[in-house]
Protein backbone atom coordinates (compact mmCIF):
# COMPACT_ATOMS: atom_id res chain seq x y z
CA UNK A 1 0.00 0.00 0.00
CA UNK A 2 3.07 2.62 1.07
CA UNK A 3 4.95 1.32 -2.02
CA UNK A 4 3.71 3.47 -4.88
CA UNK A 5 4.54 6.76 -3.66
CA UNK A 6 8.75 6.17 -4.03
CA UNK A 7 9.33 9.65 -4.12
CA UNK A 8 6.71 11.01 -1.28
CA UNK A 9 8.26 13.54 1.03
CA UNK A 10 10.09 11.80 4.10
CA UNK A 11 10.08 14.32 7.20
CA UNK A 12 13.58 14.57 8.37
CA UNK A 13 16.12 17.12 10.21
CA UNK A 14 19.36 16.48 7.79
CA UNK A 15 21.32 19.25 6.17
CA UNK A 16 19.54 18.48 2.58
CA UNK A 17 15.86 18.74 4.20
CA UNK A 18 17.21 22.34 5.33
CA UNK A 19 18.60 23.34 2.25
CA UNK A 20 15.85 26.41 0.39
CA UNK A 21 14.31 24.81 -2.19
CA UNK A 22 14.98 27.19 -5.43
CA UNK A 23 18.66 26.20 -4.67
CA UNK A 24 17.54 22.75 -4.44
CA UNK A 25 15.67 22.90 -7.99
CA UNK A 26 18.14 25.42 -9.50
CA UNK A 27 21.18 22.66 -8.17
CA UNK A 28 18.78 19.71 -9.68
CA UNK A 29 18.57 21.22 -13.00
CA UNK A 30 22.42 22.33 -13.37
CA UNK A 31 22.95 18.55 -12.73
CA UNK A 32 20.34 17.50 -15.44
CA UNK A 33 21.66 19.42 -18.04
CA UNK A 34 24.92 18.33 -16.98
CA UNK A 35 24.08 14.53 -17.29
CA UNK A 36 23.31 15.05 -20.50
CA UNK A 37 26.31 16.13 -21.54
CA UNK A 38 28.79 13.48 -23.33
CA UNK A 39 31.15 13.20 -20.72
CA UNK A 40 31.85 9.40 -20.57
CA UNK A 41 31.68 7.27 -17.93
CA UNK A 42 34.33 8.84 -15.58
CA UNK A 43 31.95 11.66 -15.73
CA UNK A 44 29.34 9.85 -14.48
CA UNK A 45 30.54 7.92 -12.01
CA UNK A 46 31.78 11.31 -10.80
CA UNK A 47 28.11 12.57 -10.62
CA UNK A 48 27.08 9.16 -9.58
CA UNK A 49 29.24 9.67 -6.36
CA UNK A 50 28.44 13.40 -5.84
CA UNK A 51 24.29 11.93 -5.46
CA UNK A 52 25.19 9.60 -3.37
CA UNK A 53 26.81 11.68 -0.62
CA UNK A 54 23.94 13.53 -0.90
CA UNK A 55 21.73 10.85 -0.32
CA UNK A 56 23.84 9.79 2.79
CA UNK A 57 23.51 13.35 3.98
CA UNK A 58 19.61 13.26 3.49
CA UNK A 59 19.48 9.55 5.30
CA UNK A 60 18.34 8.33 2.63
CA UNK A 61 18.16 4.34 2.52
CA UNK A 62 19.24 3.34 -0.56
CA UNK A 63 16.79 0.47 -0.87
CA UNK A 64 13.94 3.49 -0.92
CA UNK A 65 15.67 4.95 -4.10
CA UNK A 66 16.58 0.98 -5.60
CA UNK A 67 12.32 1.03 -5.32
CA UNK A 68 12.11 3.92 -7.24
CA UNK A 69 13.78 2.30 -9.97
CA UNK A 70 11.74 -0.28 -10.25
CA UNK A 71 8.99 0.83 -12.87
CA UNK A 72 12.09 1.76 -14.85
CA UNK A 73 12.82 -1.77 -15.74
CA UNK A 74 10.53 -2.27 -18.24
CA UNK A 75 11.45 0.70 -20.17
CA UNK A 76 15.00 -0.22 -19.48
CA UNK A 77 14.85 -3.50 -21.33
CA UNK A 78 12.63 -1.99 -24.44
CA UNK A 79 15.25 0.04 -25.03
CA UNK A 80 17.85 -2.59 -24.89
CA UNK A 81 16.03 -4.29 -27.49
CA UNK A 82 15.05 -1.68 -29.60
CA UNK A 83 19.05 -0.62 -29.68
CA UNK A 84 20.45 -4.23 -30.14
CA UNK A 85 17.78 -3.94 -33.47
CA UNK A 86 18.77 -0.48 -34.53
CA UNK A 87 22.51 -0.05 -33.47
CA UNK A 88 24.45 -1.25 -36.30
CA UNK A 89 28.16 -0.02 -35.28
CA UNK A 90 30.98 -1.43 -33.34
CA UNK A 91 32.41 -4.69 -32.53
CA UNK A 92 30.46 -7.43 -33.12
CA UNK A 93 29.69 -9.00 -29.74
CA UNK A 94 27.16 -11.78 -31.25
CA UNK A 95 26.57 -13.27 -34.59
CA UNK A 96 23.80 -16.27 -34.99
CA UNK A 97 21.05 -17.72 -37.23
CA UNK A 98 17.49 -17.73 -35.50
CA UNK A 99 15.10 -19.17 -38.34
CA UNK A 100 17.07 -18.31 -41.37
CA UNK A 101 17.47 -14.57 -40.19
CA UNK A 102 21.17 -13.20 -39.53
CA UNK A 103 20.97 -12.04 -36.19
CA UNK A 104 24.10 -9.43 -34.95
CA UNK A 105 24.98 -7.73 -31.19
CA UNK A 106 27.29 -5.23 -31.96
CA UNK A 107 29.38 -3.57 -28.74
CA UNK A 108 27.86 -0.02 -29.27
CA UNK A 109 24.19 -1.53 -29.16
CA UNK A 110 24.93 -2.44 -25.07
CA UNK A 111 26.87 1.01 -24.53
CA UNK A 112 24.35 3.12 -25.90
CA UNK A 113 21.69 1.39 -23.85
CA UNK A 114 23.94 1.49 -21.12
CA UNK A 115 24.40 4.76 -21.19
CA UNK A 116 20.84 6.23 -21.61
CA UNK A 117 20.24 3.98 -18.83
CA UNK A 118 22.77 5.20 -16.32
CA UNK A 119 21.55 8.65 -17.02
CA UNK A 120 17.81 7.52 -16.52
CA UNK A 121 19.25 6.24 -13.31
CA UNK A 122 21.12 9.41 -12.47
CA UNK A 123 17.86 11.39 -13.37
CA UNK A 124 15.62 9.33 -11.44
CA UNK A 125 18.42 9.85 -8.41
CA UNK A 126 18.01 13.56 -8.06
CA UNK A 127 14.48 13.75 -8.84
CA UNK A 128 13.52 11.61 -5.56
CA UNK A 129 16.28 13.17 -3.84
CA UNK A 130 14.43 16.80 -4.83
CA UNK A 131 10.97 15.54 -3.86
CA UNK A 132 12.02 13.47 -0.69
CA UNK A 133 13.19 15.77 1.02
CA UNK A 134 11.09 18.81 -0.10
CA UNK A 135 8.05 19.09 1.69
CA UNK A 136 5.56 19.38 -1.60
CA UNK A 137 4.37 23.12 -0.47
CA UNK A 138 7.82 24.66 -0.37
CA UNK A 139 8.58 22.98 -3.65
CA UNK A 140 5.80 24.93 -5.02
CA UNK A 141 6.85 27.79 -3.59
CA UNK A 142 10.16 27.49 -4.91
CA UNK A 143 9.04 26.67 -8.46
CA UNK A 144 6.62 30.29 -8.53
CA UNK A 145 9.97 32.26 -6.98
CA UNK A 146 12.04 30.88 -9.63
CA UNK A 147 9.46 31.81 -12.19
CA UNK A 148 8.42 35.15 -10.82
CA UNK A 149 10.92 36.71 -13.30
CA UNK A 150 9.45 35.43 -16.27
CA UNK A 151 6.10 37.33 -15.32
CA UNK A 152 7.15 40.06 -17.40
CA UNK A 153 6.74 37.48 -20.55
CA UNK A 154 3.49 36.33 -19.39
CA UNK A 155 4.19 33.61 -17.62
CA UNK A 156 1.60 33.02 -15.37
CA UNK A 157 3.95 32.32 -12.75
CA UNK A 158 1.34 32.40 -9.58
CA UNK A 159 -1.17 29.97 -11.49
CA UNK A 160 1.59 27.49 -12.39
CA UNK A 161 2.37 27.01 -8.88
CA UNK A 162 -1.12 26.98 -7.53
CA UNK A 163 -1.84 24.23 -10.20
CA UNK A 164 1.13 21.88 -9.47
CA UNK A 165 0.45 22.61 -5.30
CA UNK A 166 -3.14 21.33 -5.67
CA UNK A 167 -2.05 18.49 -8.28
CA UNK A 168 0.00 17.75 -5.29
CA UNK A 169 -1.86 18.37 -2.77
CA UNK A 170 -4.24 15.70 -3.99
CA UNK A 171 -2.36 12.98 -5.24
CA UNK A 172 -2.18 10.97 -1.26
CA UNK A 173 -5.91 11.87 -1.62
CA UNK A 174 -6.26 10.31 -4.77
CA UNK A 175 -4.22 7.72 -4.07
CA UNK A 176 -6.03 6.47 -1.17
CA UNK A 177 -9.53 7.12 -2.52
CA UNK A 178 -8.07 4.32 -4.95
CA UNK A 179 -6.81 1.80 -2.56
CA UNK A 180 -10.57 2.35 -0.87
CA UNK A 181 -12.53 2.05 -4.47
CA UNK A 182 -10.13 -0.84 -4.98
CA UNK A 183 -10.65 -2.72 -1.19
CA UNK A 184 -14.28 -1.76 -1.94
CA UNK A 185 -14.90 -3.36 -5.54
CA UNK A 186 -12.15 -6.44 -4.02
CA UNK A 187 -14.89 -7.05 -1.36
CA UNK A 188 -17.65 -7.17 -4.52
CA UNK A 189 -15.13 -10.48 -5.60
CA UNK A 190 -13.06 -8.46 -8.01
CA UNK A 191 -9.31 -9.64 -8.57
CA UNK A 192 -7.21 -7.12 -9.45
CA UNK A 193 -3.99 -9.07 -9.73
CA UNK A 194 -5.35 -12.56 -11.98
CA UNK A 195 -8.01 -13.17 -14.02
CA UNK A 196 -8.80 -13.35 -17.98
CA UNK A 197 -8.21 -10.04 -20.09
CA UNK A 198 -11.95 -9.09 -20.21
CA UNK A 199 -12.01 -9.74 -16.21
CA UNK A 200 -9.22 -7.26 -16.22
CA UNK A 201 -10.73 -4.54 -17.97
CA UNK A 202 -14.00 -4.77 -16.01
CA UNK A 203 -11.89 -4.97 -12.97
CA UNK A 204 -10.16 -1.71 -14.21
CA UNK A 205 -13.78 0.26 -15.00
CA UNK A 206 -15.10 -0.65 -11.41
CA UNK A 207 -11.93 1.18 -10.31
CA UNK A 208 -11.52 4.35 -13.00
CA UNK A 209 -15.54 5.16 -13.37
CA UNK A 210 -15.65 5.85 -9.08
CA UNK A 211 -12.38 7.77 -9.14
CA UNK A 212 -13.19 9.93 -11.69
CA UNK A 213 -16.80 10.75 -10.56
CA UNK A 214 -15.01 11.28 -7.01
CA UNK A 215 -12.76 13.19 -8.02
CA UNK A 216 -14.79 15.68 -10.39
CA UNK A 217 -16.84 15.72 -7.29
CA UNK A 218 -13.87 16.58 -5.13
CA UNK A 219 -12.52 19.24 -7.90
CA UNK A 220 -15.65 20.81 -7.78
CA UNK A 221 -16.19 21.61 -3.95
CA UNK A 222 -12.24 22.61 -3.77
CA UNK A 223 -13.53 25.21 -6.64
CA UNK A 224 -16.15 26.49 -4.85
CA UNK A 225 -14.60 26.64 -1.75
CA UNK A 226 -11.58 28.61 -3.34
CA UNK A 227 -14.48 30.64 -4.75
CA UNK A 228 -16.24 31.60 -1.30
CA UNK A 229 -12.85 32.38 -0.13
CA UNK A 230 -12.67 34.92 -2.67
CA UNK A 231 -10.06 33.63 -4.49
CA UNK A 232 -8.65 34.91 -8.00
CA UNK A 233 -5.69 33.90 -9.77
CA UNK A 234 -4.62 37.11 -10.58
CA UNK A 235 -5.36 39.12 -7.32
CA UNK A 236 -2.59 40.61 -5.35
CA UNK A 237 -1.49 38.72 -2.58
CA UNK A 238 1.33 38.72 0.00
CA UNK A 239 3.16 35.67 1.30
CA UNK A 240 3.25 34.05 4.61
CA UNK A 241 6.43 32.00 4.27
CA UNK A 242 9.40 33.98 2.61
CA UNK A 243 12.31 31.90 0.83
CA UNK A 244 15.72 33.29 2.51
CA UNK A 245 19.07 31.68 0.88
CA UNK A 246 21.97 30.38 3.23
CA UNK A 247 25.28 29.86 3.27
CA UNK A 248 24.90 25.81 2.53
CA UNK A 249 22.70 26.88 -0.50
CA UNK A 250 25.54 28.72 -2.14
CA UNK A 251 27.39 25.43 -0.95
CA UNK A 252 25.22 23.56 -3.02
CA UNK A 253 24.43 25.66 -5.88
CA UNK A 254 28.54 25.97 -6.12
CA UNK A 255 28.86 22.53 -6.03
CA UNK A 256 26.40 21.70 -9.05
CA UNK A 257 28.74 24.13 -10.78
CA UNK A 258 31.56 22.74 -10.55
CA UNK A 259 30.02 19.53 -11.81
CA UNK A 260 28.50 21.13 -14.41
CA UNK A 261 31.64 22.68 -15.38
CA UNK A 262 33.79 19.77 -14.89
CA UNK A 263 31.66 17.37 -17.40
CA UNK A 264 31.96 20.47 -19.40
CA UNK A 265 35.66 20.08 -19.84
CA UNK A 266 35.55 16.09 -19.60
CA UNK A 267 33.38 16.37 -22.66
CA UNK A 268 34.57 18.91 -25.05
CA UNK A 269 38.16 19.67 -23.96
CA UNK A 270 40.07 16.47 -23.19
CA UNK B 1 -17.41 -17.75 14.28
CA UNK B 2 -14.72 -14.98 13.68
CA UNK B 3 -11.88 -14.89 15.61
CA UNK B 4 -8.85 -12.91 16.20
CA UNK B 5 -5.71 -13.74 18.35
CA UNK B 6 -3.22 -11.23 19.53
CA UNK B 7 -3.77 -9.31 16.21
CA UNK B 8 -1.94 -5.84 15.46
CA UNK B 9 -2.11 -4.05 12.21
CA UNK B 10 0.67 -1.37 11.44
CA UNK B 11 0.22 1.07 8.49
CA UNK B 12 3.61 1.91 6.76
CA UNK B 13 5.47 -0.95 8.99
CA UNK B 14 9.10 0.05 8.05
CA UNK B 15 8.94 3.98 7.59
CA UNK B 16 9.50 6.78 9.86
CA UNK B 17 5.62 7.81 9.83
CA UNK B 18 4.30 3.75 11.06
CA UNK B 19 1.37 4.28 12.68
CA UNK B 20 0.01 0.93 14.93
CA UNK B 21 -3.62 1.21 14.03
CA UNK B 22 -4.77 -1.73 16.11
CA UNK B 23 -2.63 -3.98 18.87
CA UNK B 24 -3.00 -7.04 20.54
CA UNK B 25 -6.66 -7.87 19.78
CA UNK B 26 -8.18 -10.84 21.43
CA UNK B 27 -11.94 -11.08 19.96
CA UNK B 28 -13.95 -13.78 19.45
CA UNK B 29 -17.52 -12.43 17.81
CA UNK B 30 -20.35 -14.81 18.10
CA UNK B 31 -22.07 -16.27 15.18
CA UNK B 32 -25.90 -15.15 14.44
CA UNK B 33 -25.53 -12.09 16.49
CA UNK B 34 -25.49 -8.40 16.06
CA UNK B 35 -22.07 -7.15 17.43
CA UNK B 36 -21.45 -3.11 17.46
CA UNK B 37 -17.97 -2.10 17.37
CA UNK B 38 -17.49 1.41 18.85
CA UNK B 39 -14.99 3.86 19.75
CA UNK B 40 -13.44 7.36 18.89
CA UNK B 41 -12.56 8.17 15.31
CA UNK B 42 -9.50 6.52 14.52
CA UNK B 43 -9.75 4.25 17.32
CA UNK B 44 -8.52 1.56 14.74
CA UNK B 45 -12.39 0.26 13.70
CA UNK B 46 -12.02 0.38 10.01
CA UNK B 47 -9.09 -1.30 10.18
CA UNK B 48 -10.15 -4.12 12.44
CA UNK B 49 -12.85 -4.97 10.61
CA UNK B 50 -10.58 -4.95 6.96
CA UNK B 51 -9.25 -7.69 7.99
CA UNK B 52 -11.95 -9.76 8.06
CA UNK B 53 -11.94 -9.34 4.11
CA UNK B 54 -8.28 -10.05 3.81
CA UNK B 55 -8.33 -6.79 2.49
CA UNK B 56 -5.17 -5.93 5.18
CA UNK B 57 -3.26 -8.96 6.41
CA UNK B 58 -2.31 -8.51 9.76
CA UNK B 59 1.12 -7.64 10.93
CA UNK B 60 1.17 -9.81 14.25
CA UNK B 61 -1.27 -12.68 15.45
CA UNK B 62 -3.83 -14.10 13.51
CA UNK B 63 -7.53 -14.12 12.17
CA UNK B 64 -9.57 -17.24 12.26
CA UNK B 65 -13.23 -17.23 10.32
CA UNK B 66 -14.58 -20.55 10.13
CA UNK B 67 -12.38 -22.83 7.90
CA UNK B 68 -10.05 -19.22 7.27
CA UNK B 69 -7.24 -18.70 8.46
CA UNK B 70 -5.18 -15.16 8.01
CA UNK B 71 -1.96 -15.08 9.65
CA UNK B 72 0.79 -12.67 9.59
CA UNK B 73 3.79 -13.02 6.69
CA UNK B 74 1.32 -15.45 4.96
CA UNK B 75 -0.65 -14.06 1.62
CA UNK B 76 -4.18 -15.66 2.41
CA UNK B 77 -5.53 -18.22 -0.06
CA UNK B 78 -9.12 -19.08 -1.26
CA UNK B 79 -9.64 -15.19 -1.07
CA UNK B 80 -13.00 -15.66 -3.26
CA UNK B 81 -14.99 -18.09 -0.44
CA UNK B 82 -13.63 -15.47 1.91
CA UNK B 83 -15.17 -12.50 0.46
CA UNK B 84 -18.44 -14.75 -0.58
CA UNK B 85 -19.02 -15.90 2.87
CA UNK B 86 -17.86 -12.07 4.60
CA UNK B 87 -19.52 -9.29 3.07
CA UNK B 88 -18.35 -5.95 3.87
CA UNK B 89 -19.62 -2.68 3.18
CA UNK B 90 -17.61 0.18 3.49
CA UNK B 91 -17.94 3.71 4.92
CA UNK B 92 -19.47 6.04 2.44
CA UNK B 93 -20.01 3.03 -0.26
CA UNK B 94 -21.89 5.09 -2.45
CA UNK B 95 -18.57 5.54 -4.29
CA UNK B 96 -17.94 1.92 -5.52
CA UNK B 97 -21.04 2.68 -7.86
CA UNK B 98 -19.93 2.55 -11.46
CA UNK B 99 -22.02 0.59 -13.45
CA UNK B 100 -24.55 2.39 -15.79
CA UNK B 101 -27.78 1.50 -14.02
CA UNK B 102 -28.73 0.74 -10.56
CA UNK B 103 -30.24 -3.15 -11.35
CA UNK B 104 -26.69 -3.87 -13.17
CA UNK B 105 -24.47 -2.78 -10.39
CA UNK B 106 -25.82 -4.50 -8.22
CA UNK B 107 -25.34 -7.67 -10.10
CA UNK B 108 -21.73 -7.18 -10.40
CA UNK B 109 -20.69 -9.04 -7.44
CA UNK B 110 -22.78 -11.95 -7.48
CA UNK B 111 -21.59 -12.20 -11.17
CA UNK B 112 -18.07 -11.54 -9.88
CA UNK B 113 -18.53 -14.43 -8.07
CA UNK B 114 -19.55 -16.92 -10.43
CA UNK B 115 -23.24 -16.73 -10.68
CA UNK B 116 -24.61 -16.58 -14.81
CA UNK B 117 -25.97 -13.00 -15.64
CA UNK B 118 -29.40 -14.58 -15.23
CA UNK B 119 -28.81 -15.46 -11.76
CA UNK B 120 -27.18 -12.48 -10.86
CA UNK B 121 -29.77 -10.26 -11.98
CA UNK B 122 -32.26 -12.23 -9.74
CA UNK B 123 -30.05 -12.09 -6.93
CA UNK B 124 -29.85 -8.29 -7.39
CA UNK B 125 -33.43 -7.75 -7.63
CA UNK B 126 -33.93 -9.71 -4.45
CA UNK B 127 -31.20 -7.30 -3.04
CA UNK B 128 -33.13 -4.45 -4.02
CA UNK B 129 -36.24 -5.10 -2.70
CA UNK B 130 -34.51 -5.96 0.42
CA UNK B 131 -33.27 -2.21 0.76
CA UNK B 132 -36.50 -0.89 -0.26
CA UNK B 133 -35.39 0.50 -3.70
CA UNK B 134 -38.54 -0.95 -6.24
CA UNK B 135 -38.40 -1.56 -9.64
CA UNK B 136 -38.65 2.13 -11.21
CA UNK B 137 -34.79 2.15 -9.80
CA UNK B 138 -33.70 -1.06 -11.71
CA UNK B 139 -32.94 1.54 -15.13
CA UNK B 140 -31.79 4.52 -12.93
CA UNK B 141 -28.13 5.45 -13.05
CA UNK B 142 -26.49 4.95 -10.15
CA UNK B 143 -24.96 8.45 -10.27
CA UNK B 144 -28.52 10.41 -10.41
CA UNK B 145 -30.43 9.19 -7.63
CA UNK B 146 -30.18 10.84 -3.92
CA UNK B 147 -27.68 9.97 -1.23
CA UNK B 148 -29.42 7.73 0.89
CA UNK B 149 -30.77 5.86 -2.41
CA UNK B 150 -26.97 5.04 -3.24
CA UNK B 151 -26.45 3.72 -0.34
CA UNK B 152 -28.80 1.60 0.08
CA UNK B 153 -27.96 0.54 -3.91
CA UNK B 154 -24.58 -0.27 -2.87
CA UNK B 155 -25.64 -1.98 0.05
CA UNK B 156 -27.49 -4.45 -1.97
CA UNK B 157 -24.60 -4.25 -4.00
CA UNK B 158 -23.03 -6.69 -0.76
CA UNK B 159 -26.47 -8.17 0.49
CA UNK B 160 -26.57 -9.97 -3.52
CA UNK B 161 -23.68 -11.68 -2.97
CA UNK B 162 -25.42 -13.74 -0.08
CA UNK B 163 -22.51 -13.29 2.63
CA UNK B 164 -23.57 -15.45 5.93
CA UNK B 165 -21.03 -12.80 7.75
CA UNK B 166 -22.39 -8.91 6.99
CA UNK B 167 -19.75 -6.13 7.99
CA UNK B 168 -20.56 -2.46 8.13
CA UNK B 169 -18.62 0.24 8.62
CA UNK B 170 -20.56 3.30 9.39
CA UNK B 171 -23.53 2.57 7.17
CA UNK B 172 -25.84 5.36 8.70
CA UNK B 173 -23.12 7.90 8.95
CA UNK B 174 -24.54 10.99 6.84
CA UNK B 175 -28.22 9.57 6.28
CA UNK B 176 -31.48 11.26 7.63
CA UNK B 177 -32.59 10.16 10.67
CA UNK B 178 -35.64 8.00 9.16
CA UNK B 179 -33.20 6.87 6.47
CA UNK B 180 -30.85 5.78 9.77
CA UNK B 181 -34.00 3.99 11.17
CA UNK B 182 -35.20 2.31 8.29
CA UNK B 183 -31.35 0.84 7.38
CA UNK B 184 -30.88 -0.81 10.86
CA UNK B 185 -33.98 -1.76 10.68
CA UNK B 186 -33.13 -3.83 7.75
CA UNK B 187 -29.94 -5.11 9.36
CA UNK B 188 -31.96 -6.27 12.26
CA UNK B 189 -34.32 -8.14 9.87
CA UNK B 190 -31.66 -9.85 8.34
CA UNK B 191 -30.12 -10.80 11.46
CA UNK B 192 -33.57 -12.53 12.84
CA UNK B 193 -34.87 -13.30 9.55
CA UNK B 194 -32.34 -14.38 7.78
CA UNK B 195 -29.86 -15.25 10.64
CA UNK B 196 -27.05 -13.77 9.39
CA UNK B 197 -24.10 -12.29 11.78
CA UNK B 198 -23.64 -8.78 11.80
CA UNK B 199 -21.00 -6.93 12.64
CA UNK B 200 -21.60 -3.11 12.66
CA UNK B 201 -19.26 0.02 12.85
CA UNK B 202 -21.19 2.89 14.54
CA UNK B 203 -20.76 5.89 16.21
CA UNK B 204 -24.77 5.97 17.67
CA UNK B 205 -25.11 4.35 20.80
CA UNK B 206 -29.39 4.87 20.04
CA UNK B 207 -28.40 2.15 17.81
CA UNK B 208 -25.99 -0.14 19.91
CA UNK B 209 -28.77 0.19 22.90
CA UNK B 210 -31.76 -1.07 20.92
CA UNK B 211 -30.43 -3.25 18.15
CA UNK B 212 -27.00 -5.13 19.11
CA UNK B 213 -26.59 -8.05 21.00
CA UNK B 214 -22.71 -7.09 21.96
CA UNK B 215 -21.00 -4.09 22.31
CA UNK B 216 -16.62 -4.01 21.20
CA UNK B 217 -15.50 -0.98 22.54
CA UNK B 218 -11.81 0.10 20.99
CA UNK B 219 -10.01 2.89 22.45
CA UNK B 220 -6.72 3.98 20.59
CA UNK B 221 -6.57 0.11 18.76
CA UNK B 222 -6.83 -1.73 22.24
CA UNK B 223 -10.08 -3.43 22.69
CA UNK B 224 -11.26 -2.01 26.44
CA UNK B 225 -14.50 -3.82 26.82
CA UNK B 226 -16.72 -6.48 25.89
CA UNK B 227 -20.21 -6.79 26.96
CA UNK B 228 -23.68 -7.89 26.63
CA UNK B 229 -25.30 -4.64 25.07
CA UNK B 230 -28.01 -4.16 27.32
CA UNK B 231 -26.20 -4.70 30.47
CA UNK B 232 -22.79 -2.60 28.89
CA UNK B 233 -25.62 0.81 28.93
CA UNK B 234 -26.91 -0.23 32.15
CA UNK B 235 -23.85 0.00 33.92
CA UNK B 236 -23.58 3.85 34.12
CA UNK B 237 -20.43 4.02 36.44
CA UNK B 238 -19.04 2.20 33.45
CA UNK B 239 -20.34 4.73 31.64
CA UNK B 240 -18.81 7.43 33.33
CA UNK B 241 -15.95 6.43 33.44
CA UNK B 242 -14.91 5.54 29.91
CA UNK B 243 -16.54 8.53 29.00
CA UNK B 244 -19.84 7.02 26.72
CA UNK B 245 -22.61 8.98 25.85
CA UNK B 246 -25.95 7.62 27.21
CA UNK B 247 -28.87 6.66 25.41
CA UNK B 248 -32.10 9.03 26.12
CA UNK B 249 -33.83 5.91 27.63
CA UNK B 250 -30.88 5.34 30.07
CA UNK B 251 -30.55 8.95 30.59
CA UNK B 252 -34.27 9.30 31.43
CA UNK B 253 -33.97 6.37 33.78
CA UNK B 254 -31.46 7.63 35.50
CA UNK B 255 -32.86 11.29 35.93
CA UNK B 256 -37.00 9.34 37.41
CA UNK B 257 -34.29 7.45 39.88
CA UNK B 258 -32.69 10.31 41.23
CA UNK B 259 -36.26 11.60 41.54
CA UNK B 260 -37.18 8.66 43.61
CA UNK B 261 -38.38 5.90 41.26
CA UNK B 262 -37.00 2.39 41.01
CA UNK B 263 -36.58 1.70 37.49
CA UNK B 264 -34.97 -1.55 37.03
CA UNK B 265 -32.53 -3.26 34.13
CA UNK B 266 -35.38 -4.80 32.20
CA UNK B 267 -36.96 -1.59 31.31
CA UNK B 268 -35.28 -0.96 27.38
CA UNK B 269 -37.42 1.43 25.68
CA UNK B 270 -40.58 4.23 26.27
CA UNK B 271 -43.46 1.01 25.70
CA UNK B 272 -41.83 -0.48 28.80
CA UNK B 273 -41.38 2.46 30.73
CA UNK B 274 -45.14 3.69 30.03
CA UNK B 275 -45.92 -0.31 31.05
CA UNK B 276 -43.96 0.14 33.80
CA UNK B 277 -45.52 3.82 34.70
CA UNK B 278 -48.97 1.88 34.49
CA UNK B 279 -48.41 -0.72 36.83
CA UNK B 280 -46.18 2.06 39.80
CA UNK B 281 -47.97 4.77 38.28
N1 LIG C 1 -4.16 4.12 5.05
C1 LIG C 1 -3.62 4.50 6.21
N2 LIG C 1 -2.31 4.83 6.30
C2 LIG C 1 -1.76 5.21 7.47
N3 LIG C 1 -2.42 5.29 8.63
C3 LIG C 1 -3.73 4.98 8.62
C4 LIG C 1 -4.41 4.57 7.42
N4 LIG C 1 -5.71 4.31 7.72
C5 LIG C 1 -5.83 4.56 9.03
N5 LIG C 1 -4.66 4.96 9.59
C6 LIG C 1 -4.41 5.28 11.01
O1 LIG C 1 -4.76 4.16 11.79
C7 LIG C 1 -5.49 4.55 12.93
C8 LIG C 1 -6.84 3.85 12.95
O2 LIG C 1 -7.62 4.32 11.88
P1 LIG C 1 -9.04 3.71 11.51
O3 LIG C 1 -8.95 2.23 11.53
O4 LIG C 1 -9.48 4.35 10.25
O5 LIG C 1 -9.93 4.21 12.72
P2 LIG C 1 -11.51 4.42 12.84
O6 LIG C 1 -12.16 3.66 11.74
O7 LIG C 1 -11.84 3.91 14.21
O8 LIG C 1 -11.76 5.88 12.74
C9 LIG C 1 -5.58 6.06 12.89
O9 LIG C 1 -4.56 6.57 13.71
C10 LIG C 1 -5.34 6.40 11.45
O10 LIG C 1 -4.71 7.64 11.34
MG1 LIG D 1 -13.39 4.38 10.21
Amino acid sequence: MDKIVFGKYIPLDTPIHALDPRAKILAMLVVLVAIFLPAGWLGYLFIGIAIGIVIILAKIKFKVILRAFKPMMFMMIFLLVINILSVKEGTVLVDFDIFGHDFTIYADAIFDTLYIIVRLLLMIMITTVLTMTTKPLDLTLGIEYLLTPFKVIHVPAHEIAMMISIALRFIPTIIEETMRIMNAQKSRGVDFEEGKLSEKISAIVSLIVPLFSVSLQRADELANAMEARGYAPDGKRTRYRRLKYAFRDIVLLGGAIAILVMMIILAFVI
Amino acid sequence: MVKFESLSYIYAKDMPYATTAIEDIDLEIAKGKITAIIGKTGSGKSTLIQHLNALLLPTKGKLVIEDHVIEADKKATDLKALRKKVGLVFQFSEYQLFEETILKDVAFGPKNFGLSEEEAIKKAKEALKLVGLDETYYTRSPLDVSGGQKRRAAIAGILAIEPEIIVLDEPTAGLDPRGSKEMIELFYRLNKDLHKTIILVTHDNEIVYNYADEVVLLDKGHIIEKKEAKAFFEDTALLDELDILRPQIIALKEALNKKGASIGDDVHSIDDLAKYWRQHG
